[in-house]
């Protein structure tokens, strides 16, 4: 499709929690799949005459006629989420990690940060509204050369999870509602549905390289807003992979240029994202006027001096490079050792290629993973440094697979098990193999050294490198002819 | 510029346009078009425009209400609180709504229930409630009984519901009909709001219910399960913020209505019934009255300060008791203590005993310094809560005389004082 034929333009709009404890009150951020440890039954009521906004009635009229159960656990739900208390202090770890994201993407942050209550009538929030502030504006992000506009950034509190719905009730687990969540929209300045995915996770880098957001499935979640020349912007909720993007770009595309050839008007709507990529109408496009000031959060004064004192965190991109350089490594395996936070310096002191090193901290473990199915969480610093030690000894690679093996299986080391053999060793063996193979050799020539790899491989493997291995039979056989 | 002026501005070298919200000396707040609200500092601010200026919001219009002679009538008589309110989504401020209209606008099933009237008396803080208004809400019962009206409601602040509800029960001596007091714990402006459901049990209760007098109706449990129809006298707000903060002490509800079944099962049986009774109201209170908390390491002039007013309510320890024994020299300062309560009961005020602890009876015979005080002639206040027995001993002293004050104390005359203390499994 010649997308910039069709006026593609879209925005993004990154949602992404916090690794600490609730906006508003102390209760830890843990999602809990046991049996609840109490319900609570609430209705919700609105008066429809005066909200007027099409957005919210549409929202209500769908679920007036039920009730909701809400589940809570001692542990992670206080009256807070209950609503049965006011919201307390500001969680300011995640303020702070709001700022950060904020100067990281060169936004001008306000001066008087307000909370506000956004009204939510399908019960995801106990309150009725969920809680959300303006952190940020007007920011800006050059991204390939390319400037892509940061409209806002908002810090705003996350809605309890759904966990059943029926004609008469919906249950909601509270354990989500009011863990803290950043909000990043970008101005619609996208023009290619590629290039709105390079930027998603390019703004998933910058969030997890502050160290502060959550990791794992739902932690992070996209939005879309996607329109057309003679279309409309529609708003695409819950894309939960990174990768269908495009996918769901190109698919909403499609859908409007149908509506438009067919003589129909594109609606400006939100929509629901569905697992294969294509999306349900959800609601109207939601307007401003849902939203009123909390007046049980007091204004945040947020002054330069303020601003001046937090610090900014290195992107994993930029810590990435400098180990590339510094160790001569590929950009995968860099990247990988920042993501997972692994100290090459730890390891380094060994005489090895920094490469080695970090194939022996990353790849070989993962191999073994996906070759044994072995959970390799549980390997521990010293596991790698008994491996790299014994392989700074001379043990060739091919056992490193099995070093891992021993110590996930039997839970340790053997080293007699992957004993170095002296090279003489070696070639006496295969001088004595190829002169009991003369017949065979002078017979198939060059194609005889499968055969005979196979023969040393099965008394060597894992002790010496095969390529050595082949390379002396070859020299053998060079000197029979 | 003026509140609700559209206004565009350069912040940073960038244009900023939205509605004003607040316009202070140093700072400017705005609502944006994205509708969140941001505070800027007006040095900041350059070359602001006026985009449009503010329009009046127009007044909703609501269906007109017709009589229904099915149905009972109900008086709502608004004295503060968040019972109905609605919020000017522009500056978020929060508007109490007093119409029958507009009441029944946010709470269209009342219409069902009963024809509905409403009074504005205040729009106050129940922490500002001084006795006059007591005299004010009674005179308007009394009026609308004289109209005829089946049962009344009576909307205000939660923190002093309570206390109010027991005054009223003091002051409306003789009523035929239902006065329920009503209040919300969480703001009418969100659709979680408990004002609604407590509303409408009220209503059903009076429209359903033969009762007659004084209850409170709130949240039974923090579901939206049931609501409790609470005795006026023993009642007490136990939580800041839960929506079940109203407990009885010392008694039992008197009735259970449920949300939407609207079954209603009573759990006192000896309630008044309506009645054709005259209506009696003696909207008269003493002012000069004071309530003291004991606590430790108490100064005698605290007690002293009491000295000339009509009366003081102590809220005791345990059985009833203050500082004043001194069993070592560290505790020297205590010996002026009933000395001082002393001075206080001589200077002509009435001293009643209750107990912080709130559930239970003082009984002042069990240890030498409750008999002590019994000897100084402080009076026992049985099972009283502090809050009831403060405002019966302001409605005796506006009402009789003073012999006749002392000996109706520990007379119940409104429930306010149970004969017999009931075992309960759990008595919270």
């Amino acid at each position: 499709m010649d997308y910039k034929a069709l006026g593609l333009k879209v925005g993004l709009e990154i949602h992404c929690q916090l690794e600490t404890h609730k906006l508003f009150c102390k209760c830890p951020s843990i999602l809990k799949e046991e049996k609840p440890d109490f319900t609570i039954k609430r209705f919700l009521r609105a008066s429809l005459s005066e909200l007027g906004e099409k957005d919210v009635v549409a929202e209500f009229e769908q679920e007036k006629n039920k009730y909701a159960i809400y589940e809570g656990f001692k542990e992670n739900t206080c009256l807070v989420e209950l609503d049965e208390a006011p919201p307390g202090k500001i969680n300011h770890h995640a303020l702070n990690t709001a700022l950060q994201i904020a100067l990281l993407l060169k936004m001008d942050v306000i001066p008087e940060i307000q909370f506000m209550r956004k009204q939510v009538l399908d019960y995801s929030n106990t309150s009725s509204f969920q809680r959300t502030a303006l952190v940020a504006m007007n920011g800006l992000l050059n991204f390939n050369n390319k400037k892509i506009s940061i409209q806002s950034l908002c810090l705003e509190e996350d809605a309890a999870r759904k966990t059943l719905e029926d004609s008469e009730k919906i249950v909601y687990r509270l354990d989500r509602l009011g863990i803290p969540l950043l909000e990043i929209a970008t101005g619609p300045d996208i023009n290619d549905p590629e290039e709105a995915k390079k930027i998603a996770e390019y703004l998933g880098m910058m969030l997890k390289s502050t160290e502060k957001v959550k990791r794992g499935i739902g932690t992070i979640r996209q939005d879309l807003n996607v329109s057309i020349n003679k279309g409309a912007r529609v708003e695409i909720k819950g894309v939960q992979d990174l990768r269908s993007i495009p996918k769901v770009i190109e698919n909403e595309v499609k859908r409007q240029l149908e509506l438009i050839n067919n003589g129909k008007k594109v609606q400006s709507e939100v929509r629901k994202a569905n697992q294969d990529n294509t999306t349900n109408f959800m609601r109207p496009m939601p307007s401003s006027s849902r939203m009123y000031p909390e007046t049980d959060v007091s204004l945040i004064n947020i002054n330069k001096k303020d601003l001046l004192l937090i610090k900014l965190p290195e992107l994993f991109t930029e810590k990435s490079l400098a180990l590339e350089k510094k160790y001569n490594l590929s950009p995968e395996l860099a990247y990988e050792l920042v993501r997972q936070k692994i100290d090459l310096g730890k390891y380094i002191k060994f005489k090895l290629e920094p490469e080695l090193i970090t194939k022996i901290l990353i790849e070989y473990p993962k191999d073994v993973r996906a070759r044994n199915n072995l959970d390799i969480s549980k390997l521990k610093e010293n596991d790698f440094i008994e491996i790299l030690k014994l392989v700074e000894k001379g043990i060739p690679k091919e056992a490193i697979p099995e070093m891992f093996t021993d110590i996930l299986t039997k839970g340790k080391l053997n080293e007699s098990k992957y004993e170095v053999v002296s090279a003489s060793d070696i070639e006496s063996e295969i001088k004595k193999l190829v002169e009991k193979n003369k017949a065979l050799i002078k017979e198939k020539g060059e194609y005889s050294i499968g055969p005979l790899m196979g023969d040393v491989m099965k008394k060597y493997r894992g002790k010496v490198d095969a390529k050595k291995i082949s390379d002396l039979i070859r020299k053998e056989i060079a000197k029979l002819s | 510029m003026n509140e609700g002026d559209l206004i565009q501005l350069l912040y940073n070298d960038k244009i900023v346009e939205g509605f004003v919200v607040k316009d202070s000396k140093d700072s400017l707040v705005l609502k944006l078009k994205n509708g969140y609200n941001i505070g800027i500092e007006k040095k900041n601010a350059k070359n602001i425009k006026i985009i449009s200026k503010s329009t009046k919001s127009e007044k909703p219009k609501f269906k007109e209400q017709k009589h229904n002679n099915n149905l009972k009538t109900i008086m709502i008589l608004h004295c503060g609180g968040t019972i109905a309110s609605k919020v000017d989504y522009r500056t978020g401020g929060v508007v109490s709504r007093f119409n029958p209209e507009e009441i029944l606008d946010m709470f269209p099933e009342l219409n069902k229930i009963a024809n509905i009237e409403s009074e504005f008396i205040a729009n106050m803080w129940s922490d500002d409630l001084r006795f006059e208004h007591f005299s004010l809400i009674a005179k308007s019962v009394e009026k609308q009984i004289k109209k005829g009206v089946d049962g009344i409601i009576i909307g205000m602040g939660t923190d002093n519901l309570a206390v109010a509800s027991a005054a009223m029960s003091f002051i409306l001596e003789k009523i035929p009909i239902p006065v329920i007091f009503v209040g919300a714990q969480r703001s009418s402006d969100r659709g979680s709001s408990d004002a609604g459901m407590n509303l409408l049990c009220a209503a059903e209760f009076i429209a359903k219910t033969d009762f007659a007098g004084v209850a409170l109706c709130m949240h039974s449990s923090s579901s939206d399960n049931s609501c409790f129809i609470l005795p006026a006298c023993k009642t007490a707000k136990l939580h800041s913020s839960r929506r079940d903060a109203f407990k009885v002490v010392n008694d039992t509800a008197i009735a259970k209505v449920n949300y939407k079944s609207n079954q209603i099962e009573f759990i006192k049986k000896d309630y008044t019934k309506r009645n054709n009774e005259k209506v009696v109201i003696k909207p008269k209170l003493e002012n000069k009255i004071g309530l003291l908390k004991i606590h430790i390491n108490m100064s005698p002039e605290q007690f002293k300060f009491f000295k000339n007013y009509k009366g003081l309510i102590i809220e005791g320890t345990g059985l009833g008791h203050t500082p004043g024994h001194v069993p070592n020299p560290e505790a020297a300062i205590n010996k002026k203590i009933f000395p001082a309560i002393k001075e206080v009961i001589d200077s002509g005020c009435i001293v009643v005993m209750t107990t912080q602890c709130l559930f239970g009876r003082v009984n002042m015979n069990v240890y030498d310094k409750g008999r002590d005080l019994i000897n100084l002639g402080v009076i026992p206040g049985e099972d009283m809560l502090a809050n009831t027995a403060f405002v019966k001993l302001a409605w005796l002293l506006g009402n009789y005389k003073k012999d006749e004050v002392k000996y109706m104390l520990n007379d119940n005359l409104r429930g306010e004082i149970s004969e017999r203390t009931k075992y309960e499994e759990e008595f919270i």
